[in-house]
């Protein structure tokens, strides 16, 4: 058989790429742009007729102030859930593949927050912060103690602790594997040269772990910017709708205010402006990226 | 160097075997017909997810089946075994489904798809919205004659009212007794100068923090707040002139007359320090127990409260005002869920009366009335039905009901209206804001909405 014909190499991608590319096609595209021609309608959701509108869902979507600071309320608490995710994870995986006694289980145990769904998660959370957190702070003051997440600044802070405790295990993992693929030779090297442990890790290992840093912070910035399950069950947006983020805000327009087309284009604002950050960053990152 | 070819092919194989694997199960998961969440519960053999088509006629009797889907989870054990017997008496099958959905986003998905539920069971501002296009016009039904919740436009009837719910003070009368020593007459403490003397007997007996609040926004602006707008002759005129900015809530005498209420409420919350991280289940729990005698709330809590180890003497009162136009003996509410037929070609008509006759059922049938009344322990919304209504919310309700002491809810309130405002009045409930604070709110909200048109 001629492997470079076109007829070979069709049948190569469909066998291998084919059923793949199928599902991603009917689950990923044909949504996103059905979901985009929604976007120049005013459907509400459950008429049969999709008026077509032109640009007012969007102009709608930039004229809505709640939007734009759930967007901001999003950015801020993508900005230090991913700055303490990372640095969390990095020195998990330091600790664990340093050779203490257990690390195997130590591994394992960090990472099981991350298997727990985030809306059980959530709720978990909201007890701990509501009930345990407040009994705990009433026997020490000995008075009446609020639950942090009834102030503003506090439902904020209970967001983005449980987001670093949910996904520090799970980065953590990818920094683990990190460590591991820098050689140990690498190391013995530097030392002989004449550093430290500590020098040898900043000069020698942080920079061929690049690639492990590429990855965690953009899963991180993507799954903080889309957080839709935690945000509802642990606060509901609550109080006074002031951590309610983006993503839930998009679905409240959509589903329960039921402007189905200005959440849509909403949501594609969100999408543009999560993928332009995952992306620069990604750029950013693999271009200093250095081989051994 | 051999063997490392073979490895390397079986590698392959196995991957592709894999993949296809996965995809199979994938397509698997799409292709089958129950909805991907909310329980289905088949009534005649059939159970989870999977359940055969509606349009397919059932096997069984005169081959008429029907799907209904279920918005209210409490009923939804109940409404399950109905359904099972009705399917061996009646020879028809139905069968239930239920979502924990928003009602218009899940219905929303089964219109998409084609697959309609013959009977759906609705809020009030759903029929609305869906009627037009998806609903069948029930006019000529008998019932129709023998309510007066049922939900027409343009004079045509569309929705089946399930139940009768009302909003007021909850008390616990037994709680009451137990400190004051007397009986206690909610019908003397309409005005909230006796309410408020009443409060402060049960502090000095004791009992320091009288009363719960939901901070629910639901509770907050689509029940207490609502009332300010329901309690006066021509709601959708005072709406309309908030919305054309002609009105200043901050002057309205009802709205006032409800906030000095809430304010005697609020300073006896027993959760005052934290009013916005209470739950609500804690609040009911101390409701039902006796440790505080009222809350703000509706018949609906009862699923709550009989969780827990409640008192025998409970009941819903209106809320106490000052303000002297006799709503202060009245409860707000009405018809609650509405059951609607699909009107599409989806919907055979042997369907859809299959359907009808199930509404009949629930009306006329001694049994039907008995699941609404006895298993579900709603308050009926038919004046035909005399049965005893056997949860103590609920026979308040009644009472108010038969006696036409029931102030009609106001069901066009804008969708956003629960979640914009009730964030404005959880502020004011955890003082963060004023009362003016709070009606500039309300007003600005007001003229940034469009009404719809009804």
């Amino acid at each position: 058989m001629e492997r470079n014909k076109m007829s070979y190499k069709v049948s190569q991608f469909l066998m291998f790429a084919g059923p793949a590319s199928i599902l991603f096609l009917g689950t990923v595209i044909i949504p996103f742009i059905y979901g985009l021609y929604l976007t120049f309608t005013s459907w509400d959701g459950v008429s049969k007729a999709k008026p077509f509108v032109g640009l007012t869902n969007y102009m709608a979507a930039f004229a809505d102030a709640p939007y734009w600071q759930a967007l901001g309320r999003t950015v801020v608490y993508s900005i230090f859930s991913v700055l303490f995710i990372n640095i969390v994870a990095f020195l998990l995986a330091y600790m664990v593949t340093s050779g203490v006694k257990g690390q195997n289980f130590f591994r394992a145990g960090f990472f099981i927050p991350n298997l727990i769904g985030g809306i059980v998660l959530g709720y978990v959370w909201k007890f701990v912060f509501n009930r345990a957190f407040v009994a705990i702070a009433e026997s020490i003051s000995g008075g009446t103690a609020p639950s942090l997440l009834s102030t503003t600044n506090g439902a904020m802070f209970c967001l983005i602790l449980v987001s670093v405790w949910q996904y520090a295990g799970y980065m953590m993992l990818i920094y683990v594997a990190g460590f591991m693929s820098v050689p140990e030779s690498l190391k013995e090297a530097a030392m002989i040269d004449g550093c430290n442990t500590f020098q040898a890790t900043m000069n020698v290992t942080i920079p061929l772990m690049r690639a492990s840093f590429v990855q965690c912070i953009f899963l991180s910035i993507t799954r903080c910017f889309m957080v839709y399950d935690l945000n509802l069950s642990l606060t509901k947006g609550e109080p006074f709708n002031s951590s309610v983020m983006a993503a839930m805000h998009v679905y409240n327009q959509a589903f329960t205010y039921k402007n189905y087309g200005t959440g849509q284009a909403e949501a594609l604002i969100l999408f543009v402006v999560c993928a332009i950050i995952g992306v620069t960053q990604v750029y950013i990152g693999k271009k200093g990226e250095v081989a051994a | 160097m051999k063997n490392k070819t073979i490895m390397t092919v079986l590698k392959k194989v196995g991957a592709v075997a894999l993949t296809g694997a996965m995809t199979m199960s994938l397509l698997a998961g799409c292709g089958t017909t129950g909805p991907a969440d909310g329980a289905a519960a088949g009534a005649a053999g059939t159970e989870g997810g999977e359940s055969a088509p509606a349009t397919e006629a059932a096997a069984s009797g005169d081959g008429a089946s029907f799907t209904i889907f279920n918005s209210k989870m409490e009923i939804q054990d109940q409404l399950v075994e109905m359904a099972s017997k009705y399917s061996e008496e009646k020879g028809v099958n139905v069968e239930v489904y239920y979502s924990s959905d928003t009602v218009a986003a899940h219905l929303s998905t089964r219109y998409a798809s084609g697959e309609p539920y013959t009977l759906a069971m609705v809020d009030a501002k759903d029929v609305y919205s869906l009627a037009a296009e998806h609903a069948l016009d029930l006019s000529g039904e008998d019932w129709v004659k023998d309510t007066t919740n049922a939900i027409a436009i343009d004079g045509k009837t569309y929705g089946f009212p399930v139940c009768v719910e009302a909003r007021g003070i909850i008390y616990n009368a037994d709680a009451i007794k137990k400190v004051t020593g007397k009986d206690f007459n909610p019908d003397d403490y309409a005005t909230l100068d006796s309410f408020t003397a009443l409060i402060e007997e049960l502090k000095a007996g004791g009992m320091a923090t009288p009363v719960g609040i939901m901070k629910e926004d639901w509770s907050l602006a689509a029940h207490y707040l609502a009332e300010v707008y329901e309690q006066r002759e021509d709601p959708d005129a005072f709406v309309k002139e908030l919305n054309a900015g002609s009105t200043d809530i901050g002057a309205d005498e009802k709205f006032n007359s409800m906030m000095d209420t809430f304010d005697v409420l609020k300073a006896n919350n027993y959760a005052a320090g934290s009013a916005i991280s209470a739950e609500r289940e804690v609040t009911e729990q101390k409701l039902a127990e006796g440790e505080i005698a009222f809350m703000f709330g509706g018949n609906w809590d009862w699923s709550v409260i009989n969780a827990y180890d409640y008192s025998e003497n409970m009941g819903i009162m209106p809320v106490p005002q000052n303000m002297d136009d006799g709503t202060n003996t009245k409860l707000v509410g009405g018809g609650s869920k509405f059951f609607i037929i699909d009107s599409s070609e989806n919907t055979s008509a042997a369907q859809a009366q299959a359907a009808k006759d199930f509404l009949n059922w629930l009306v006329y049938d001694e049994a039907g009335q008995d699941f609404i009344v006895n298993t579900c322990a709603l308050v009926p919304a038919f004046s035909n039905i005399t049965l005893p209504v056997a949860d103590p919310l609920g026979a308040s309700v009644k009472k108010y009901a038969d006696a036409g002491s029931l102030i009609a809810n106001y069901n066009y309130l804008p969708d956003d209206h629960y979640s914009v405002l009730g964030a404005a009045f959880q502020k004011y409930l955890a003082d963060q804001t004023d009362r003016p604070g709070f009606a500039t709110e309300i007003n600005t909200y007001w003229k940034g909405v469009t009404l719809a048109a009804h």
